[in-house]
C-alpha cells in the first residue's frame, strides 16, 4: 500500500494552491458578501485547463488521473469554496454524463467545449417534489415528430444563469413506475420555452448562483436525448457517484480552509500572557480537526484513487462524501469556537467556512442518502 | 539559437526559524522554485517563442535541487528541457562559487546565445549571481531587465536605471537579470504538468565540470542571532481614534521621534 | 583593524589592535560606475588600514572619474567609456585593471550598473563575494566577515582567504578633499552594448537613507488616489514616503528606489511609521535599525506588531486622517 502522491499530484497541489491564494482566496469574502458569481475568475482556470482534469486532451481536457482531480478541487475550495461548486458542478456534473453516455456526435459538439472551458454546464435534475427521492419528478418530455417537447421546472441549480448547456432530466414515460422512465437531455441555453429563474439566496457558497429553471413547451431536437430512452435515472445516479466524491473534496478544501485559520489564530491571539495555542483546550480542538480532515482526505483519495483503478467507487464515494462534509461542518464549528466572538464575525472568515460547509452535506445526496447507500452494501 | 534560464531550487527564510545559536533552521519550509525565477523563465519563454529558440533550464546546488519534482516543477514552467548539477559539495556555496558552476554548464552545453536569471533569489536576495556568471563568461551582464526583443546579435533590452528606463542593445551572448516585474508569470496549466515529466533532464556531475579554482577559500568560524533592537509592543487603544492619535503623538514627542 | 557597520552606514569605527603583521599592505579597489555616490564605500576602505593604496576605478563619464578622484582615494582609472555606451560595457576594462594589481578586497555598491562591475571584477579574480557585510576585520592571511545572511535573520562569520568582493551600500556622493589625483586612463575592448534610449522616470528619486522619519505604505492601501492622504500625513510629520515591495513593483504607485526591505533599502530613520504593511521579513529586514517603529493596521494579528514599538490596530484611513490633524 503506498500513500506517497505522485510528482504530478504534487505539483497539481501546490500549482492550484498558488492560483487559489493568488486569484481565489482574496475575493472569496467579497462575492460571498456580495451574492456573486465569480466570472471573471473562469477563464483563468479553463486556461490551466482546471475544468475538464479529467478527460483526455483529445475531447479538451487535461487528460490528469482523478485524484489530481481532486487535489485541485480541493485546493480550490480551500481559496474559495463557491468556485470549487462552479468547478465540480461543470467538470463532473454536467461533463461526465455526455462524456459517458454521449454518442461520438453529442462529444464532437459538445465535450471539447465543455472540457476546455469554453462554454460552462449545468445539471438540473432537483425538482420541488423530488430531491432525494429523485425519481419523483414531474418533468416531462414527449416525443412529438423528431424532437422531444418538454415542461416542468427544476431547482436548486448550480451555474445556472451562466452555463450554456443544461443536462436536463425529465420523464419521457410519464406512466412507467419508479424510475424507469426517465431520461437525460443536452440542452442548449437559448432553447425556446426554456428560462432560468431568479437565484435563491442561501446560507454559504453564496457565489453560486442556484435558480429554478422553466421549462414551457420547449422544443428540442431528438438527437438532444442523451443515452436511451429510460436510461435517465442511471445517468444522473452514475453521474452523482463521481459527483460526490467532488463535494468531499470540495469539503475537504473548506476543512482545510478552516484549519489552516485556527491554527493561524491561535498562534496568534494571546490571553493570560501566551498565544492561546499553548492551553491545551485549544491543542485538543485542533488535534481532533487535523485527525478527521487527514481521515476524510484519505476516504476522498481512496475512492477518486478507485476511479482512476477502474475498481467500483459507489459507497467508497459515498463514504467519503458523508465523512468529508460531517467533518467540514465540524471542523469549521470549531474553528470559530477557536476564535471565539471574534469568530462570529465577519472580521474573520471562519464564519463564511461555517455557512459553506453545511451545504456539502446536502447537495448530491443528503448524508442520509450517503448513508443508505453505505448500509445497503454493508448488509448486503 | 540556445537560451538559458538559470533558476534556483530553494526555500524561504520567511518559512526558516534560527536558534540562539544563529544556527538556520530549514526543516519546516518548503522548498521551490525561487520567488522571482519564473519571472525570467516567462520573459525568456516569450523570447525563445519570437525566435525558435531553445529553452534550457539550469540549476546547480545541493542534494535536492535536482528531485524528479523539483525538475518537473521547473520545466513545467515553459522550459524545453533541463541540466541540473546536483552535489552536496554545493551545500552553503557561496555566490561565486555557484556562478562559476552555472558558468561552467553554459560552457558544456555550448552555442549559447543568452543566458537569463531572476531579480534575486529569495534566500540570498544579493542579485549578485548573474553578474558574476557575465564575468566567468566573459559576456556583458545588465539587471533590472524588464522586457528583451530581437535577435541574438541584436538583442533589444528595456531595463530599469535609477531614475528611468532604458533601451540597449547587445550585439553579443549577454547575461540578463530580470526585475521582479518585468511581466507577471502565468501558473502552469495541468497540461503543463503532465507534460513537464516527458521533457529530458541531464543531470551532470560536478567533477565532470571544467569549474576554475577560487582564489578564495571560505571559513565560516561562527554563527550568531543578531540582536535585534527591543522594541516597546505597546497596542494603543483605538476605540476612539482621535484620542489613540493624540496620544500616539504624544508618545513619539516623548522618545524624541518628533 | 576593524570596523562596525550598522544598518547600511558605517557609523561608526573602532580601532583595534590587528593580529599580527599591522601596517601590512591592504589593497582595496572601489569599482564606480555612472554614479559617484560611493562615500560608504571610501569610509570602508580606509577603515581597512594598512599602508596599501584605495584604488578606484570607474565606468562611466569622465565626470565621475574626476569627482572620484577628488574624493581622497590613492589612485583612480577611468575605463574612457565610450559615449552611447552604458557602465556595464566597460566591464571588462574593470576586471583588467583590478586583476592587474590584485587587491585583498574589491568594494561595490547596489547599484545595478555597480552590481556588473562589482560582478566582472570578482570572477576575474576568482575572489569570495559577500553581500550582507555588518563589520570587516583584514588580518595577515585573511580577511573576517561579519555577513548577515537569509534575510539577516543569521549572521555568519566567515574568514576568507584570498581575495573578497563586497557589495556594500554606496552611501552618498563624497565631497572633495584634497587636491585629488590624477586620472589614469586605460582602454579595453568594451562589450557590444549601446543605449538607444533613455527615458526619465515618472517619479521623483529619493534618497531615504537621508530622511529622519519615514512613512513606509503596504497594500493596506486601496487605490492610488488614496496616497494623497499619506501624503499630508508625510508633509504633516516632515517625512518620506517609501514602501514595501508589491506597491513598487506590482501596483507601480512608487519608484523602486522607494521599497524597503532585503532587496530594496534598508534605513535607519528616527521614526518608521508602517501604514498597511503586514510585516513580512523581507520588509521589516529593510528598518530594524529604525529608532522608533509605530504600525497601523486593520488586523490585529498581523506579524508587524511583533515587530513595533506602538501598534495601532484599527481603519488606517481614519487613523491616518486623526493623526494629520493632530499634527497639525
Amino acid at each position: 500500500m503506498d500513500f506517497e502522491l505522485t510528482d504530478e499530484q504534487e505539483l497539481v497541489r501546490s500549482t492550484v494552491r498558488e492560483f487559489a491564494e493568488a486569484e481565489l482566496a482574496p475575493v472569496a469574502g467579497e462575492i460571498d458578501r456580495d451574492h456573486r458569481f465569480p466570472e471573471e475568475v473562469l477563464p483563468k482556470m479553463a486556461g490551466m485547463n482546471l475544468m475538464g482534469m479529467p478527460y483526455p486532451e483529445e475531447y479538451g481536457g487535461a487528460g490528469t488521473d482523478y485524484v489530481s482531480y481532486m487535489i485541485a478541487l480541493e485546493e480550490v475550495s480551500r481559496g474559495c469554496a463557491t468556485t470549487g461548486v462552479i468547478m465540480t458542478a461543470h467538470t463532473t456534473l454536467a461533463t461526465f454524463p455526455i462524456y459517458k453516455f454521449g454518442s461520438q456526435a453529442q462529444k464532437d459538439k459538445y465535450l471539447s467545449d465543455m472540457a476546455s472551458g469554453r462554454r460552462l454546464g449545468a445539471f438540473a435534475l432537483t425538482e420541488p417534489a423530488a430531491g432525494t427521492d429523485a425519481a419523483a419528478g414531474t418533468c416531462t418530455a414527449i416525443r412529438k415528430d423528431n424532437s422531444y417537447v418538454l415542461n416542468g421546472s427544476k431547482i436548486f441549480i448550480s451555474n445556472a444563469p451562466f452555463a450554456e448547456i443544461y443536462i436536463v432530466f425529465a420523464k419521457t414515460d410519464p406512466d412507467a413506475q419508479g424510475t424507469r422512465g426517465m431520461s437525460a437531455f443536452i440542452v442548449e441555453r437559448d432553447t425556446p420555452g426554456f428560462s432560468v429563474g431568479e437565484a435563491e439566496h442561501k446560507l454559504g457558497i453564496r457565489g453560486s448562483s442556484t435558480p429554478p429553471l422553466y421549462f414551457t413547451n420547449c422544443q428540442v431536437p431528438a438527437d438532444a436525448l442523451l443515452g436511451q430512452e429510460g436510461q435517465g435515472f442511471k445517468i444522473a445516479m452514475q453521474t452523482l457517484d463521481g459527483g460526490r466524491i467532488g463535494i468531499g473534496a470540495q469539503a475537504l478544501g473548506i476543512a482545510q480552509a478552516a484549519l489552516d485559520a485556527a491554527v493561524a489564530y491561535a498562534k496568534e491571539r494571546v490571553q493570560f500572557g501566551k498565544p492561546i495555542a499553548s492551553l491545551q483546550a485549544i491543542q485538543w480542538m485542533i488535534a481532533d480537526m487535523a485527525t478527521s480532515i487527514d481521515a476524510a482526505r484519505l476516504l476522498v483519495y481512496r475512492a477518486a484513487s478507485n476511479i482512476d483503478h477502474g475498481f467500483p467507487y459507489s459507497t467508497e464515494g459515498a463514504m467519503a462524501k458523508l465523512f468529508a462534509s460531517e467533518t467540514a461542518t465540524r471542523v469549521a464549528d470549531r474553528a470559530i469556537q477557536i476564535h471565539g466572538g471574534y469568530g462570529y464575525t465577519e472580521s474573520y472568515p471562519v464564519e463564511r467556512h461555517y455557512r459553506d460547509a453545511k451545504i456539502t452535506e446536502l447537495y448530491e445526496g443528503t448524508s442520509e442518502v450517503q448513508r443508505m447507500v453505505i448500509a445497503r452494501a454493508a448488509l448486503r | 539559437m540556445k537560451i538559458v534560464v538559470a533558476y534556483k531550487w530553494t526555500s524561504d527564510p520567511e518559512e526558516a526559524t534560527v536558534g540562539a545559536d544563529g544556527v538556520v533552521n530549514w526543516s519546516r519550509a518548503r522548498p521551490g522554485i525561487s520567488t522571482y525565477d519564473p519571472v525570467a523563465i516567462e520573459v525568456a519563454r516569450g523570447l525563445a517563442a519570437a525566435t525558435s529558440a531553445e529553452l534550457i533550464g539550469v540549476t546547480v546546488g545541493a542534494k535536492g535541487v535536482g528531485t524528479p519534482l523539483a525538475a518537473k516543477a521547473a520545466l513545467s514552467r515553459g522550459l524545453d528541457r533541463a541540466v541540473i548539477v546536483e552535489d552536496d559539495s554545493l551545500k552553503g556555496a557561496g555566490q561565486a562559487e555557484l556562478a562559476a558552476v552555472v558558468a561552467a554548464v553554459v560552457r558544456r552545453i555550448g552555442d549559447v546565445d543568452l543566458v537569463i536569471t531572476g531579480d534575486s533569489s529569495v534566500d540570498v536576495a544579493a542579485k549578485m549571481v548573474p553578474t558574476v556568471l557575465a564575468g566567468e563568461l566573459g559576456w556583458p551582464a545588465v539587471a533590472e531587465v524588464t522586457d528583451v526583443t530581437g535577435q541574438p546579435g541584436a538583442l533589444r533590452v528595456g531595463r530599469a536605471v535609477p531614475g528611468g528606463a532604458q533601451v540597449l542593445e547587445i550585439s553579443g551572448p549577454a547575461v540578463l537579470a530580470t526585475s521582479a516585474d518585468a511581466t507577471t508569470p502565468h501558473v502552469p496549466g495541468m497540461k503543463d504538468l503532465l507534460a513537464a515529466g516527458k521533457k529530458p533532464v541531464e543531470h551532470v556531475d560536478l567533477a565532470a565540470l571544467d569549474v576554475p579554482a577560487s582564489s578564495a577559500v571560505m571559513t565560516i568560524t561562527g554563527r550568531a542571532r543578531p540582536a535585534r533592537k527591543e522594541r516597546k509592543h505597546q497596542l494603543l487603544d483605538t476605540s476612539d481614534p482621535a484620542e489613540a492619535a493624540a496620544e500616539l503623538v504624544k508618545a513619539l514627542r516623548e522618545v524624541g521621534a518628533l | 583593524m576593524r570596523c562596525d557597520w550598522v544598518h547600511g552606514y558605517w557609523v561608526h569605527w573602532q580601532w583595534v589592535r590587528c593580529e599580527k603583521g599591522f601596517g601590512m599592505s591592504v589593497n582595496a579597489w572601489i569599482v564606480v560606475g555612472d554614479q559617484p555616490a560611493i562615500g560608504n564605500l571610501i569610509t570602508v576602505a580606509r577603515s581597512l588600514g594598512g599602508d596599501g593604496t584605495i584604488a578606484a576605478v570607474v565606468a562611466g563619464p569622465r565626470a565621475v572619474a574626476e569627482t572620484v578622484a577628488a574624493s581622497g582615494v590613492d589612485r583612480v582609472v577611468w575605463c574612457g567609456t565610450p559615449d552611447g555606451s552604458p557602465a556595464e560595457a566597460s566591464a571588462p576594462a574593470v576586471a583588467e585593471a583590478v586583476a592587474a594589481d590584485p587587491p585583498r578586497v574589491v568594494l561595490g555598491g547596489r547599484n545595478p550598473g555597480d552590481r556588473v562591475l562589482l560582478g566582472a571584477a570578482a570572477a576575474a579574480l576568482h575572489a569570495a563575494v559577500l553581500t550582507g557585510a555588518r563589520s570587516v576585520t583584514v588580518g595577515a592571511d585573511t580577511v573576517t566577515v561579519v555577513n548577515a545572511v537569509y534575510g539577516d535573520i543569521s549572521d555568519e562569520t566567515v574568514e576568507i582567504s584570498g581575495p573578497v568582493a563586497l557589495l556594500l551600500d554606496g552611501g552618498s556622493v563624497p565631497a572633495a578633499s584634497g587636491a585629488g589625483v590624477p586620472i589614469e586612463e586605460v582602454t579595453a575592448t568594451p562589450y557590444g552594448v549601446k543605449v538607444l534610449e533613455t527615458i526619465p522616470s515618472e517619479f521623483e528619486e529619493v534618497d531615504l537613507n537621508a530622511a529622519q522619519r519615514v512613512i513606509g505604505v503596504g497594500r493596506g492601501l486601496k487605490a492610488k488616489e488614496d496616497l494623497s492622504l499619506i501624503e499630508a500625513l508625510a508633509a504633516a510629520l516632515k517625512a518620506e514616503i517609501a514602501c514595501s515591495r508589491p506597491v513598487a513593483e506590482g501596483l507601480n504607485w512608487m519608484g523602486k528606489d522607494r521599497y524597503i526591505g532585503s532587496s530594496g533599502a534598508r534605513i535607519s530613520p528616527q521614526l518608521y511609521l508602517a501604514v498597511g504593511i503586514s510585516g513580512q521579513l523581507q520588509h521589516m529586514v529593510g528598518v530594524t535599525g529604525a529608532e522608533t517603529i509605530v504600525a497601523i493596521n486593520s488586523d490585529p494579528n498581523a506579524a508587524v506588531f511583533a515587530q513595533t514599538d506602538y501598534g495601532l490596530v484599527g481603519d488606517l484611513y481614519e487613523l491616518v486622517a486623526e493623526i494629520t490633524s493632530v499634527l497639525k
